[in-house]
């Protein structure tokens, strides 16, 4: 009798260990650090002796005034040769006739995505007309032009460079973490006096920030290629140069193109931040609209600049993917619209309308293509018959740009010898800033909205933020570091958990712990809420294509917005301080974590479906017993980018009253002392490697503990 | 649909670019950042346009905060001068300009006219009430700082714990000290920093929309007066010794620019140390731009028209 007792006992107890392993430990430790904060009590107060004797930021002001004039000359140059280039380029856009720019803006977009991805770019650049920031958004292209450029060619070069080289990739690696983690407020002002006021430091900051996803992914691309082909090709004699130019940079392509469509995306995020260093453009229009608090002003701007990325993005993605997409046959009838609309007849002939305009205009441009080619043809073979013939065959093949030349040299004739050509008329300009405005106003002063924004408020304050803030002040700086350090151990390795010390030290040395705490406070609960709402609704748009095809739209808008735009409603509506940190920072930081889910669920194999149908399991059974655990990595992936995302977001949010280390990145910049924003934001790097690295070392873990890696 | 479109194109911009370059530049150019506040704009505009017309220079116009990237722009020769530098809150200038005790790379050009001051303000419907928006009077005897505590229940936010709440000097480095200056004078509130002018303002119009009472740091000349009826509270008066126990010091606010303009530009620098914009000529302007909507543009136009015989007199 006692003998079955003594045994079911343990066996409870061992049940739970084995299956809910994490769980009980995590509240354990959760338990012991609330027995430790309450016996503490108070903020925790860093050894006073290191903070004195550390003096990193002083140390940093002064080596920045030395060496700034060793320096300043050179790269002062390098300004002088940037500024060159963008004029030219701006020059031409604005002071060229602008319908002759449209056509050249809009031409690539038809030339590599068809006539859907021609059809948005007719609409961005027209948007910039009607809202009348045609000037302003020619200044913003060149910018991006010319730092994509810049960004592009160091970029594809050091990620050769680094493919070939073990050593090199070691090092640039740490670098590169560092170059996307830094808050570019911190070398905004250096790139602002290094290399101009205005443009030149705004290109250099942009290159700077953009350049990490090009040299990653051509690194990553030039490696994956199989060994066996590049033996293939000494085989046949290539040399180690020929091999890497002729076989494994075409083969790396594709993540080439990717790594550049990825880095444009990087490049216009910080269009609004340039404005900071005087640059020109759309993000002036964001931060005017911002200083005078006209949210429809800055609206407008964000919208030009959405648009413009939308079309860069799909443009250069579609680049990648030319082979794919192939030379632009289409056999069926263009789809504007969803399939479920076809029913309806005025779709169905606007539809028809525009792919027979489309087609005749294609028939149109080869014809014309076809008669230059034999112009030119029989021309050049009255002196050498055989170059003609491979001439015309070259030509034939670019039918699309010749025929784009012709236009765009006509369009330049018309302009030169007719008046034909106006300014764009005032009369189709429209500007939605009063209405939204007016809007504005009405949120503000309505009473049952006030009501609804007070209670999220007061309940995200007391709820989560104020209890998260006091336990992290409160708890021993000793303790938490002793925490993370086993954490890094244990999933990791010595390495990491060195790391770890490391940067905690640096942390609590500078004299930063208790905003560290803050911004850590913030980004936890910030991440907290992004999965509460994230994962189902990735999970939703998983299941469901309409859902999709609504929050997809939306989802691109919060990543491509300038954050700046919706600072300004979410203080009028939330009042600033560490809820409308914590408010925008969700805002920012969603997208990533919806993305993956999506794409988790939508991974797993087919099968699970019909075998868990087959046991009995219901929708939601399968989902929760199967689905969700199984995609768990890929959640994992995309709770990772929130916290990188949220802690990026970390430099803004103290102009909404955020309390971290990024107002501390802020002071600095206001006292134009480089060591106190570089100090604090080596804080929110070192923060963000640790992070990044803790969850990927414990995602990894987990991969394969489900047998997966 | 051919893959080489995009290197052949750019290459035909780039050649048309060339033919089109902008070949003359002339040698009377300066550049100069419009300040970030309308105030600060009206200013620079009105001298920006006497230069221009009377002078025949052509400025170069700038977008940027206000703060130490305009001084480090000075200093670097990207910037010609500045307009309305306020002392109070422009720390980084006693770094450069000789007469606040810094090494000469900015030179101090002259005082504008205006001349600022800062302080402590609530909505007139707190001491008043408004009856037509049916706002009762929360702080009927509210007056200077003195007054404060006993209001304290009807200030109190969020985030200040039970206490009365100051919506503070948004920016750390202006050097405001407003908790300490609250601490010192007795006074049991909490300073909010709102992080930036931007939240600041628009907290402030938020709760003035709402009719809620708050107390908020503010300066004049300064446009959300025009768009607000704001009552300042009395602080002790101005006395270094016992800063931050005090008010504000009055701010001579002035131009400043490259030492470079003393010597090449000495007209230029003429006009600015004569010019003597007053707070009274500035604060129409304000209004018409800011609570008007008119075009700031026009506003300094229409003002420069009606007063030559004010400007003519800063002519050299």
């Amino acid at each position: 009798m006692s003998a079955v007792v003594d045994e079911r006992e343990p066996s409870w107890l061992h049940n739970l260990w084995i299956e809910h392993r994490g769980w009980v430990v995590a509240g354990g430790l959760l338990l012991v650090s609330l027995v430790i904060w309450a016996l503490h009590g108070g903020q925790t107060v860093f050894p006073q002796m290191l903070v004195e004797n550390f003096p990193f930021a002083e140390k940093t002001d002064e080596f920045d005034a030395w060496v700034r004039p060793y320096v300043q000359p050179w790269t002062r140059m390098i300004g002088a040769g940037t500024v060159w280039l963008y004029e030219l380029l701006v020059d031409f856009l604005i002071f060229t006739q602008w319908q002759i720019v449209f056509v050249i803006l809009v031409l690539p977009a038809f030339a590599y995505g068809g006539l859907r991805l021609g059809l948005l770019a007719i609409v961005a650049v027209s948007s910039w007309l009607v809202l009348d920031f045609w000037d302003e958004s020619m200044e913003t292209l060149s910018l991006m032009s010319i730092s994509i450029l810049i960004a592009v060619v160091i970029g594809t070069l050091l990620g050769v460079m680094a493919s070939q080289n073990d050593r090199f990739e070691a090092f640039l690696k740490p670098v590169l973490d560092t170059m996307q983690t830094l808050p570019s407020f911190v070398y905004l002002i250096p790139a602002f006096y290094l290399f101009g006021i205005g443009p030149p430091g705004a290109i250099l900051a942009t290159v700077i920030y953009a350049l990490p996803p090009v040299i990653r992914l051509t690194n990553l691309g030039i490696r994956q290629v199989p060994a066996g082909i590049d033996e293939a090709a000494t085989s046949f004699g290539a040399t180690r140069v020929q091999s890497l130019l002729k076989v494994k940079i075409p083969l790396a392509m594709p993540s080439i193109k990717l790594g550049i469509n990825q880095t444009v995306m990087m490049a216009l995020g910080l269009v609004v931040l340039a404005t900071f260093i005087g640059s020109p453009g759309l993000g002036d229009i964001v931060y005017t609209g911002l200083q005078r608090l006209n949210v429809g002003k800055a609206l407008e701007g964000g919208l030009a600049i959405v648009l413009m990325a939308i079309v860069l993005d799909r443009v250069t993605y579609a680049m990648g993917h030319v082979e794919q997409s192939g030379s632009g046959k289409h056999d069926h009838v263009f789809r504007l619209f969803p399939q479920s609309l076809e029913n309806f007849k005025p779709v169905l002939y606007l539809e028809y309308g525009i792919d027979a305009a489309w087609r005749t205009i294609a028939a149109g441009g080869r014809f014309v293509a076809a008669m230059v080619t034999a112009a030119v043809a029989r021309t050049v073979a009255l002196i050498d018959s055989d170059f003609a013939a491979r001439l015309r065959e070259a030509m034939l093949a670019r039918s699309f740009l010749l025929a784009s030349l012709v236009l765009i040299l006509l369009l330049m004739l018309l302009d030169n010898y007719t008046d034909l050509f106006g300014k764009f008329p005032r009369d189709w300009e429209y500007r939605f800033r009063t209405p939204v405005n007016q809007y504005m106003d009405e949120l503000v002063t309505s009473k049952v909205f006030y009501a609804i924004t007070t209670s999220i408020k007061e309940g995200l304050y007391f709820g989560l933020i104020n209890p998260l803030n006091q336990f992290l002040m409160g708890l021993p700086w000793w303790y938490l570091t002793a925490v993370l350090v086993a954490a890094a151990f244990l999933f990791s390795g010595r390495a990491l958990a060195i790391g770890t010390v490391v940067g905690l030290l640096f942390i609590g040395a500078a004299d930063l712990w208790l905003f560290g705490m803050k911004t850590l406070s913030t980004v936890i609960v910030s991440v907290l809420i992004c999965f509460i709402f994230g994962v189902p609704l990735g999970i939703l748009a998983a299941y469901n294509r309409t859902i999709e095809s609504f929050v997809k739209p939306v989802l691109d808008t919060m990543q491509t917005l300038p954050v700046f735009v919706y600072l300004v409603p979410v203080v009028m509506l939330f009042s600033a301080g560490q809820v409308s940190a914590v408010i925008a920072t969700v805002i920012y930081a969603l997208p990533p974590l919806v993305r993956c889910t999506t794409l988790g669920i939508r991974e797993l194999p087919e099968q699970i479906n019909e075998v868990t149908s087959s046991f009995g399991a219901s929708v939601l059974q399968t989902l929760a017993k199967i689905k969700v655990p199984m995609a768990i990595p890929a959640i994992m992936v995309g709770v990772n980018q929130a916290i990188m995302m949220a802690l990026a977001m970390e430099v803004v949010t103290p102009l909404i009253g955020g309390q971290g280390l990024g107002m501390q990145v802020f002071d600095g910049m206001n006292r134009a002392s480089i060591g106190i924003s570089l100090q604090a934001g080596i804080g929110i790097v070192l923060l963000a490697i640790i992070l990044d690295r803790l969850s990927q070392a414990w995602t990894a873990t987990q991969r394969r503990a489900m047998g997966l890696a | 649909m051919t893959v080489r479109f995009k290197p052949a194109l750019a290459a035909v911009v780039l050649a048309l670019g060339l033919g089109s370059l902008s070949q003359a530049q002339a040698a009377k150019r300066l550049t100069a950042p419009d300040p970030d506040w309308t105030g600060g704009l009206v200013t620079c505009l009105v001298a920006q346009k006497i230069i221009e017309e009377e002078l025949g220079y052509r400025t170069k116009r700038i977008t940027m905060p206000s703060g130490p990237g305009v001084f480090e722009g000075v200093r670097n020769g990207d910037l010609d001068f500045a307009c309305e530098s306020w002392p109070s809150y422009n720390p980084a200038g006693n770094k450069y300009i000789t007469e606040f005790g810094g090494d000469g790379s900015v030179a101090y050009l002259g005082p504008t006219g205006i001349v600022g001051a800062s302080g402590y303000y609530v909505p007139r419907y707190v001491i008043e009430g408004d009856a037509a928006r049916g706002i009762p009077a929360s702080a009927p005897n509210l007056k200077s700082y003195k007054d404060l505590n006993q209001y304290g229940h009807m200030f109190k936010s969020l985030e200040s714990g039970g206490k009365g709440n100051l919506i503070g000097c948004p920016v750390a480095a202006w050097l405001c000290d407003d908790q300490k200056r609250l601490d010192m004078l007795g006074v049991d509130y909490h300073a909010q920093s709102m992080g930036s002018e931007t939240a600041h303002w628009a907290e402030i119009q938020a709760k003035y929309k709402r009719g809620e009472p708050f107390v908020a740091y503010a300066w004049e000349p300064h446009w959300i007066h025009a768009a607000l009826d704001l009552v300042s509270i009395e602080l002790p008066a101005y006395d270094e010794s016992k800063w931050p126990a005090t008010t504000w010091d009055r701010d001579v606010t002035h131009f400043h620019g490259s030492p470079k303009m003393l010597d090449e530009h000495p007209d230029v620098v003429h006009v600015l140390q004569k010019m003597d914009l007053t707070n009274a000529m500035q604060a129409p302007m304000i209004y018409a731009v800011d609570v008007k909507k008119e075009d700031i543009e026009e506003v300094v136009d229409d003002w420069l028209a009606a007063n030559e015989s004010v400007w003519r007199k800063w002519l050299p």
